[in-house]
């Protein structure tokens, strides 16, 4: 499918990767600079805040201050008092899917203050947003409402944050059914995608549950990227250019302040594929 | 005299569910469909460890009445509690059960029986906890690369093999096709066991495994499309279909899981034999 000038479509897709995913803004300076357009932009989990804030248009600094102001360690500061009592008196404090170890009014709030109330209607270029459905497994693609839900949904880390309820759904994020939601830019028509991935990183050591937990979701999710990638590279039948940013150091889940280095590495990625998707682009 | 096309069966993971290779299996003998190769993961590996060994269908149910029982949770109740209130330190040995039970029946089934006395190729797929990557065993003890692939992590200890730790094959690919498209295969008969999801969530236990069911599910969903894409023989999919949920330790549901899987199996039938006539 090709646009009205026959361009071909081009489609950004990010993938989960909490404060690693600010590397798109890196990747968005790149493609400015080229005069490449954007036709629609896919995110998902941490890759949800940088998709929204680049189809709202929003430029690089603006986006960097709305991130620092949304993704604070204090959003995960306040204990949810009622998983503490579902967890030691679970006869007493009914477990449901609603159990989340974070209090999550303040990171809800942050979302609706940060997006400052935006709807999908008001993005400059498309977005797509993922979350996975907790009760049947899939990957849930939301184009509609406000971004702050939405992206809230996409970011609902499994046992940090609940469950988040939309449309009489119980959403969990979406890095659970695809990490890198190409398959979503594919559907919608798209002819060149640019995907945006990242590893999950594995624990130095495993030296608690807790720690175990989180080495085997990372086990899991990245087995799950490599077959997703797998398939659609092999499905799809325009180009999937992948963008794989390297860091020298580990990037944990608050590190706001190495937010510059993250975009640097954003770009230098995409500048070493830039020349193929010149290529492909005919510029 | 037309050469015969290479036949591979694939066992997925998905613990007692897997005793319904045994009605497979059967059917394939009643058919005179010969197999050349086999490949296990996690509870398909115990499944294709006693058809490469030549047990009898009666054998194999009887070894999956004595394997799945309660009694191979040993300790978990108690080592959950001590995990809890951190009386129990947990590092990448530790499983929340004692294996004692699990090692002893696998042991006194398989002995030290050897990849290389099995009368067909066989082998093994597990995952490497520390790196995430799928490790394929088809050496030495059969037992131990069969511990490695059965090892549920945080449930049972992870089982070191040459030098590595080693998890449930189902981290990496429930239904690993790919050894079998990598081993030369033609023809793929591929029995796989999508996880049930839960509809209600009574405990942190619950909520996990519910994580755990949709991750393991996308994985056998997107692996299964890139090899059904990417192979250029044919994959059977024989996915049975079972009345209802089948709990880790239903032994009375065995007999039933093994006649759905001979049901699921009868259904592929014949486009199997068409292909194989058309060779």
């Amino acid at each position: 499918m090709m646009t009205k000038n026959d361009r071909p479509r081009v489609a950004l897709v990010i993938g989960s990767g909490s404060v690693k995913c600010a590397a798109a803004l890196g990747l968005m300076k790149v493609l400015e600079r080229e005069h490449i357009d954007v036709d629609m932009v896919v995110g998902c989990s941490g890759g949800a805040i940088y998709a929204s804030l680049i189809a709202l248009g929003w430029p690089g600094q603006r986006a960097i201050d709305t991130t620092l102001k949304m993704w604070t360690r204090d959003v995960t500061a306040k204990r949810n008092t009622r998983a503490i009592l579902q967890l030691a008196l679970p006869w007493i404090f009914k477990f449901d899917e609603s159990f989340g170890l974070i209090d999550d009014r303040m990171i809800n709030r942050r979302f609706r203050d940060g997006f400052e109330g935006a709807t999908f209607a008001q993005t400059r270029i498309p977005l797509f947003v993922t979350a996975t459905d907790l009760y049947n497994g899939e990957q849930v693609v939301l184009s509609d409402g406000t971004i702050a839900e939405a992206v809230r949904a996409s970011i609902s880390i499994p046992y940090i944050f609940p469950p988040h309820k939309l449309n009489g759904r119980f959403l969990v994020d979406g890095y659970q059914s695809d990490p890198l939601p190409i398959g979503v830019a594919i559907k919608e028509g798209a002819d060149i995608i640019i995907a945006m991935g990242f590893e999950s990183p594995y624990q130095e050591q495993i030296t608690s549950l807790m720690r175990y937990n989180y080495q085997m979701s990372s086990v899991t999710s990245n087995n799950l990227l490599k077959a997703n990638f797998a398939f659609h590279n092999l499905a799809h039948h325009s180009e999937i250019i992948p963008i794989i940013p390297e860091f020298k150091h580990r990037i944990k889940l608050f590190d706001t302040d190495k937010i510059p280095y993250v975009i640097e590495e954003g770009e230098r990625a995409a500048e070493a594929q830039l020349p193929y998707l010149k290529e492909l682009l005919g510029k | 005299m037309s050469e015969k096309k290479q036949i591979a069966l694939v066992i997925g993971s998905g613990g007692i569910k897997c005793a319904a290779a045994i009605g497979l299996w059967r059917v394939l003998q009643d058919e005179n469909i010969q197999v050349d190769s086999i490949v296990g993961c996690s509870g398909g590996s115990i499944y294709g460890a006693a058809i490469a060994s030549r047990f009898s269908t009666d054998e194999m149910q009887n070894l999956s009445k004595i394997l799945w029982t309660s009694e191979i949770m040993q300790g978990y109740t108690e080592n959950l509690k001590a995990s809890k209130d951190g009386t129990l330190r947990f590092n990448e040995r530790s499983g929340l059960v004692n294996d004692a039970v699990l090692n002893s029946t696998l042991q006194k089934v398989f002995g030290e029986t050897k990849f290389s006395d099995l009368h067909m190729p066989f082998k093994i797929v597990a995952t490497d906890l520390l790196s995430g990557d799928k490790v394929t065993l088809s050496e030495g003890n059969v037992f131990d690369a069969m511990r490695a692939s059965l090892a549920i992590p945080i449930i049972f200890p992870p089982w070191e093999v040459d030098g590595r730790l080693l998890i449930d094959g189902a981290a990496s690919d429930p239904l690993p096709i790919d050894v079998a498209i990598q081993d030369g295969a033609e023809i793929i008969i591929a029995m796989g066991f999508p996880l049930d999801y839960r509809s209600r969530f009574r405990s942190m236990t619950a909520v996990q495994e519910q994580l755990n069911s949709i991750y393991m599910n996308n994985i056998l969903t997107s692996t299964y499309a890139f090899y059904n894409l990417a192979h250029h023989a044919e994959i059977f999919p024989v996915i049975p279909e079972f009345d209802g949920a089948v709990s880790m330790f239903d032994v009375a549901k065995i007999p039933d899981v093994i006649e759905h899987g001979a049901q699921a199996a009868r259904k592929q039938m014949p486009h199997i034999k068409r292909l194989l006539s058309s060779l």
